[in-house]
């Protein structure tokens, strides 16, 4: 019994190790968090920075299994949505960016000036597909 | 003494065909004056019709262009090794078709990309659990949650590149336009060195 409690334990301690490296592993790669800083110049709060990632983790992961009730009002809802909007459009960005997709774009086909106006279309595009799936295509498929 | 001479070739020098660049556009150079004016002037590549884009003027060419003239000049070379000529034919006018096209193409993607990332990763469910978390009601349709965060979607992709539109956000440059500084100093190095005559040899080649 004791046995398998601690073997138990130890599965999941190592599952949510494992887990948890990738994420920040993921996160570092796509260098959004030295990104913010250096927009905000906020360099000397990386170590808080860091606290709020691995807090948001650990909340989100002990949701998703538990799903707590808050009871708040729903308009909560409306930054909490915005701010999980701007994090996975930066997570976007930042895979575009590393795919090198616009560099060749731009040089291929001489489009340096205008590639401000195709980064447009990417991001109206995605506010548009987004829009569009939530407001429509949930119910149609 | 003063006839020593430094140089430095530029990264990069635009031409146009029927163009001779001369020591002076291809490279920066310090010494005695009358020297230096000299120099400047001297003639090094004819450009013809029959160069493509890029010519490589690699550094012994411009010193062999010098030797020609005055074997007693002492020359020092500063920096790099080749510089490239690029060659500009008529200016290439993009035309509007292809551009509308383009930017239908990359519209587009994006919207179908982004659905299928949130079928992918359920992000619906996630949406409606996290509405069900904040408010403790269950709704299948929280729009409450699902716009702003569309918004946000795209708010997230200006903030990292740093441009809404012509205006940028702050004075740093964006990581797109390092991306594309690093990716034009990945081209020139590739055709600096294979474009160049100079610095491959082919010993079997007789």
């Amino acid at each position: 019994m004791i046995v398998s409690v601690l073997f138990i334990i130890f599965v999941g301690l190592g599952g949510g190790i494992t887990v948890g490296a990738g994420f920040v592993a993921f996160l570092t790669v796509m260098g959004i968090i030295p990104r913010l800083m250096q927009l905000t110049k906020t360099m000397r709060f990386v170590q808080a920075y860091e606290a709020a990632v691995i807090l948001g983790a650990v909340c989100g992961g002990w949701e998703t299994l538990h799903m707590n009730h808050l009871y708040l009002t729903k308009w909560i809802a409306v930054p909490v949505g915005l701010l999980a909007g701007l994090f996975v459009g930066m997570l976007a960005a930042a895979l575009t960016e590393v795919l090198n997709v616009l560099p060749i774009l731009a040089k291929r086909i001489g489009l340096r000036s205008k590639i401000i106006i195709l980064l447009m279309a990417i991001v109206i595009g995605k506010i548009a597909g987004s829009l569009f799936h939530w407001l429509y295509f949930i119910d149609h498929s | 003494m003063e006839r020593r001479i430094f140089i430095r070739l530029r990264h990069r020098v635009l031409a146009h065909p029927g163009d001779i660049i001369t020591v002076g556009d291809a490279a920066q150079i310090e010494g005695q004056l009358q020297l230096k004016k000299k120099l400047s002037a001297m003639p090094l590549y004819q450009v013809s019709e029959k160069d493509k884009n890029i010519v490589i003027l690699d550094i012994i060419q411009v010193l062999r262009a010098i030797h020609l003239q005055d074997p007693t000049i002492d020359v020092q070379t500063v920096g790099g090794a080749e510089t490239i000529v690029e060659i500009q034919y008529r200016k290439r006018n993009l035309s509007t078709v292809l551009f509308i096209g383009v930017w239908l193409l990359l519209f587009i993607g994006s919207c179908l990309a982004i659905m299928n990332f949130h079928e992918d990763v359920s992000m619906r469910d996630v949406h409606i659990a996290l509405y069900e978390i904040i408010t403790g009601e269950r709704n299948d349709y929280p729009y409450l949650l699902q716009i702003p965060y569309s918004i946000g979607l795209g708010l997230g992709m200006i903030v990292f590149f740093n441009h809404i539109f012509k205006k940028r956000l702050n004075e740093e440059p964006s990581p797109l336009e390092v991306e594309m500084f690093n990716y034009q100093l990945d081209l020139d190095q590739y055709v600096a060195m294979h474009e160049n005559q100079e610095t491959i040899k082919d010993l079997h080649d007789r």
